[in-house]
């Protein structure tokens, strides 16, 4: 337990001090908010697939009606930043209150096909009415000032990386309470046996529901602030494909662990700004690491390493370990 | 209006057995390994662009028209071998990734070999005219299509129908283990069985290449429709995934022709409807993915 | 007997400490582009992976060009200039992040590219915010120069509006007034096709018919079958990349273009060299063009120099998106030349209302003051199937030429949508 908060801290520091070693190695502060925003939605994703064992391929959607739900209020009623965020966590909780319902009718791949397809409904809503949306073209806004009344700042590069940093953390801390609560352990014992679980007596519908409402609410918080950090809304932030990079980062980091959405995110942004500024063929390594990944690291970068050191775990965290489980014998 | 109508509805034939063919092969291969092969659209791009270099070459169409495939074939069962073996045993979480890694790595690939442009692919001469119905013409490539697609379809049915080793196929996706216990290679049997799904994209491939354009992303776009027809006929049966096929072809040319906006997102409404009815599909077994 | 969490914390640490490194020391072994203090450098966001990477490249060539020709002469301000790349990937998430970064990381003193409307838009305020020039070379909606315009972006490629109204009168004058439009059902086809209803109001033609196709239609078939019953003069082909190429193909495929006219806002010469010959019919818009006395003048020897260099250099002749890029590139370096300073507000006071002789263009061309839209004529014309017998590139046949004030929104229909705050 020691071990764990003092790495903790040590990551905690190193993203404190990052806005000032970045720039020695050509890389943008932005750059830096992407990848704390992204891990946000990668622990979105994360709670459904490490953690409850539902296949999510379909957050992009509720990453995405966050983004709209800021653009649109910025552009129509030019609300304040907080107000802009909250107003795109409550679409994207609104959009999971209206597809859930079906979504939980079925598990395993049939589940993650219909979020595709409701994914899909979404993104041609944002893509057809042009009027409202922008269509293809996006929707470009500015960014409002961080602050209640009369106490507000404009958000530059630095200031709104410390903003994502300090949500980030406080999301970080949410999750590991959550997965720690009564609530939390009942979402592992889903994704290991959800037949068992419903034997004793348990309404396993409604603890996934509840899960997707809070995973909905994290992906929205991330579109939310992606938006905002590029002053901009776009249909492809509701694809499908974008569903795919999330969880692609959940997988690289380690499903189930805590900081796994993290590495993940760290890797896969920092990577592909990387590579794409060195050659324009960037996408045959992204797709290189997908395989990667899957054939020699299927426990994430994070788990692989945790299981190499041999790891001793408390037998809370054993439980908790989900790394090596998505091969659960849960009724599927 | 029924002139309307029926060109409309042969359209829709044409394209719902496009999806078909498409979705037969994820179903043959999804069917006996679980393998969800999100690259199966690239293999299809691959075996169009394969006909094209060989009739640039001046290979004759029809010869390319059975190559290609053919040469599709090789490649993926090169890649079956190396990465999916290993997959076969895992959630099918994982051998979806890895598909779909291998999707975007073999989109770039394709710019990098052929270029990011379309391909000027145009059918032989022979095939290049049209048949007159009442007062339209109605190109002769689509009925060439057809004919393609229902040759393929019967071959791949006789196969599995009236040979030992198709009778061994069919034993092993109901109970892998016991053919296994009886002797049977199942290795080559995975093998095969991804050979003839690879074969069948690759043939839809080069008429897609024709009738539509070939770029590195003409096979991605007939992979979701496939998808569709998989879980709307029915996960684990390939007469659901033809049946998917001419349906959801059928479905989506009506509604074009009275709903044109609409007509992409009824494919995924249709699933949904679907999916939240009868899971299974239409000609589906339980207890596949449940 | 050494304390096992001990060793095991360090490990973390040190692997923690290592991934950290790994992933942010990277880069310092990427070689750095334009190493030199004195050198002025300007970015170029454009897509070179993805569906748009051809056209992508081909502006970035035009714009090499004009780099080239500057440091002939000894640079701007008497320092080499130096251009730095970065593929935006289509993406107007990514379009933001590399502006930023070519700008706060790589010091570019302006920007210029783009060919998706999108990424336009996004960069546009990503520019705005950083304070930074911003020349829009190939996104084409009408927004950049409507109501997204800012006082730090200009845009060389026509709009949108600009390419309805070069084609339809001439469309009409040619073949015909009853019109049946095949419109994608997105932003890009909205414009075009308010744009066409904008031209036949104005000149008194019909639209007979007009479809949406949703987006992702590969299969024009259900409303090709429909076109001939309706017995028009002009099938408008709006659809644009890939649905261009499906739908000149089936259109070709069924018999319509033998039967009627077809014709549309524009091609583009990459996309038109993708079209089997048999489908390459139809009356378009050609934003430029590398041959032609109309296009830049009998007796050009510059242009035709110029066009014969980068034919040679890359295999291919150049195209209108060459054109775009050259263009950009120059009117960056002349402004920063001209104003004597990189500061981006005193650039775009000197760039707006400044005529120019462009040496590929037998016109002047201003970027006009109020909406910063490039003032410059566009051609029409009919595709050849096969190219002559010199010159299989070369598909192309100019029929028309439309100068710019005939066919972009007057001045007063533009300052009622664009608001250009210069910052005070």
């Amino acid at each position: 337990m020691r071990g764990n908060l003092i790495a903790s801290a040590i990551v905690v520091v190193l993203l404190i001090v990052a806005p000032y070693l970045a720039p020695l190695i050509h890389l943008d502060i932005s750059i830096l908010s992407e990848v704390l925003i992204m891990a946000v939605a990668a622990m979105s994703v994360n709670l459904m697939l490490g953690y409850t064992g539902m296949l999510a391929f379909g957050n992009a959607a509720f990453f995405g009606l966050g983004a709209y739900g800021v653009g649109l209020s910025i552009k129509y009623y030019d609300v304040h930043f907080i107000v802009a965020i909250l107003i795109g966590i409550v679409a994207a909780v609104i959009g999971a209150l209206i597809i859930g319902p079906f979504l939980l009718r079925r598990r395993g791949i049939y589940f993650a096909l219909l979020m595709v397809a409701f994914g899909q409904v979404f993104y041609f809503i944002a893509y057809r009415f042009t009027d409202v949306t922008g269509g293809e073209d996006g929707m470009n806004f500015p960014r409002p000032y961080f602050g209640v009344g009369a106490w507000h700042v404009t958000l530059k590069d630095q200031s709104f990386y410390y903003l994502m940093l300090v949500i980030f953390v406080a999301v970080l801390v949410a999750m590991w309470y959550l997965i720690r609560s009564p609530f939390g352990r009942t979402l592992i014992a889903i994704r290991q046996n959800e037949l068992r679980v419903r034997y004793l007596g348990l309404n396993t519908d409604r603890f996934i529901f509840v899960a997707l409402l809070i995973s909905a609410s994290m992906a929205g918080l991330a579109g939310a602030l992606y938006s905002l950090l590029i002053m901009f809304a776009f249909p492809l932030m509701l694809d499908w494909h974008q569903s795919g990079d999330f969880i692609l980062m959940v997988i690289l980091g380690g499903a189930g662990t805590l900081w796994g959405p993290l590495i993940g995110s760290i890797v896969y942004v920092v990577g592909k700004d990387i590579i794409s500024t060195i050659t324009p063929a960037w996408q045959i390594f992204l797709g290189g690491l997908f395989v990667a990944c899957v054939l020699a690291f299927p426990k994430g970068l994070l788990g692989t390493t945790l299981d190499l050191i041999g790891k001793r775990r408390t037998p809370l965290e054993e439980e908790l370990s989900v790394v090596g489980s998505l091969e659960s014998s849960q009724a599927k | 209006m029924f002139e309307h109508v029926a060109p409309e509805l042969f359209n829709g034939l044409i394209l719902g057995g496009f999806y078909a063919v498409v979705a037969i092969g994820l179903s043959l291969i999804m069917n006996l390994t679980g393998t969800v092969n999100m690259a199966h659209g690239s293999f299809l791009t691959l075996g169009g662009y394969l006909a094209f270099t060989l009739v640039a070459r001046g290979t004759s169409f029809w010869v390319a028209l059975l190559i290609a495939p053919l040469l599709t074939v090789i490649v993926g069962i090169a890649v079956e071998r190396s990465m999916m073996v290993p997959l076969y045993r895992r959630d099918p979480v994982y051998s979806l990734l890895l598909t779909f890694g291998l999707s975007l790595m073999a989109e770039e690939a394709f710019r990098l070999i052929w270029g990011s442009r379309g391909l000027p692919f145009s059918p032989p001469p022979e095939l290049a005219g049209g048949i007159t119905l009442g007062f339209m013409q109605f190109p002769t490539f689509r009925l060439f299509i057809v004919v393609v697609l229902a040759v393929a379809l019967g071959g791949l049915a006789l196969f599995l129908l009236r040979t030992r080793f198709g009778l061994r196929l069919r034993a092993a996706v109901q109970d892998t283990e016991m053919i296994a216990a009886l002797g049977t290679n199942t290795q080559i049997l995975y093998m095969v069985n991804f050979g003839l799904g690879i074969f069948l994209a690759g043939l839809a491939g080069v008429l897609a290449a024709v009738m539509f354009q070939l770029s590195p992303t003409t096979g991605n776009q007939l992979l979701m429709p496939a998808f569709v027809t998989v879980i709307v006929g029915g996960m684990g049966s390939l007469y659901g995934a033809l049946a998917g096929g001419i349906l959801i072809g059928l479905a989506i040319s009506l509604v074009t022709l009275y709903i044109p906006a609409a007509s992409e997102v009824a494919m995924y409404i249709l699933m949904a409807i679907v999916l939240l009815v009868r899971p299974r599909g239409l000609f589906g077994e339980e207890g596949i993915f449940g | 007997m050494k304390d096992p969490s001990l060793t095991r914390e360090r490990f973390i640490q040190g692997t923690a400490a290592g991934a950290a490194s790994l992933a942010f020391g990277v880069p310092a072994f990427v070689p750095r582009r334009s190493e030199a203090a004195d050198m002025v450098i300007i970015g170029v966001a454009e897509p070179y992976s993805g569906v748009y990477a051809a056209y992508g490249e081909s502006e970035t060539r035009g714009a090499q060009a004009a780099i080239d020709a500057w440091n002939k002469k000894g640079g701007v301000m008497g320092r080499k200039v130096a251009m730095s790349k970065e593929d935006e990937q289509s993406d107007p998430g990514v379009g933001v992040q590399k502006a930023r970064k070519l700008v706060n990381q790589d010091k570019a003193v302006a920007l210029m590219g783009t060919v998706s409307s999108a990424v336009s838009l996004s960069i546009t305020g990503a520019a705005n915010a950083l304070g930074t020039l911003f020349i829009d070379s190939g996104g084409h909606t009408d927004d950049v120069t409507g109501k997204s315009c800012k006082w730090n972006t200009f845009r060389v490629c026509h709009s949108t509006w600009m390419e309805t109204h070069a084609t339809g009168s001439t469309l009409a004058h040619k073949f015909g007034k009853k019109w049946y439009l095949i419109t994608p059902d997105y932003a890009f086809g909205h414009a075009l096709s308010t744009g066409y209803q904008d031209v036949a109001a104005k000149i008194g033609a019909t639209i007979v018919h007009e479809d949406l196709t949703p987006l992702g239609t590969t299969d024009f078939s259900p409303y090709l079958t429909k076109v001939l019953p309706a017995k028009p003069d002009v099938l408008l082909i709006l659809p644009q990349g890939d649905d261009f190429i499906n739908c000149v193909k089936q259109a070709n495929q069924f018999g319509i273009l033998k039967k009627i006219a077809a014709g549309g806002p524009q091609v583009e010469l990459e996309a038109v060299w993708a079209l089997p010959p048999e489908a390459r019919v139809g009356f378009w818009g050609m934003e430029w063009y590398y041959k032609g006395t109309t296009v830049f003048g009998a007796g050009n020897t510059v242009a035709q120099q110029w066009v014969a260099e980068y034919r040679k250099k890359y295999g291919t002749p150049p195209t209108a998106r060459s054109f775009f890029g050259y263009t950009a590139m120059d009117r960056i370096l002349w402004g920063i030349n001209e104003a004597k300073s990189t500061d981006s507000v005193k650039i775009s006071k000197v760039l707006e209302g400044a005529h120019f002789q462009s040496p590929l263009l037998d016109t002047t061309a201003f970027f006009r003051k109020e909406d910063h839209q490039l003032m410059w004529p566009m051609w029409t014309g009919t595709i050849r199937p096969n190219g002559t017998p010199e010159d299989k590139y070369d598909i192309f046949d100019l029929i028309d030429k439309q100068p710019a004030l005939a066919i972009e929104q007057t001045v007063t229909e533009k300052a009622a949508v664009c608001k250009m705050n210069y910052p005070s």
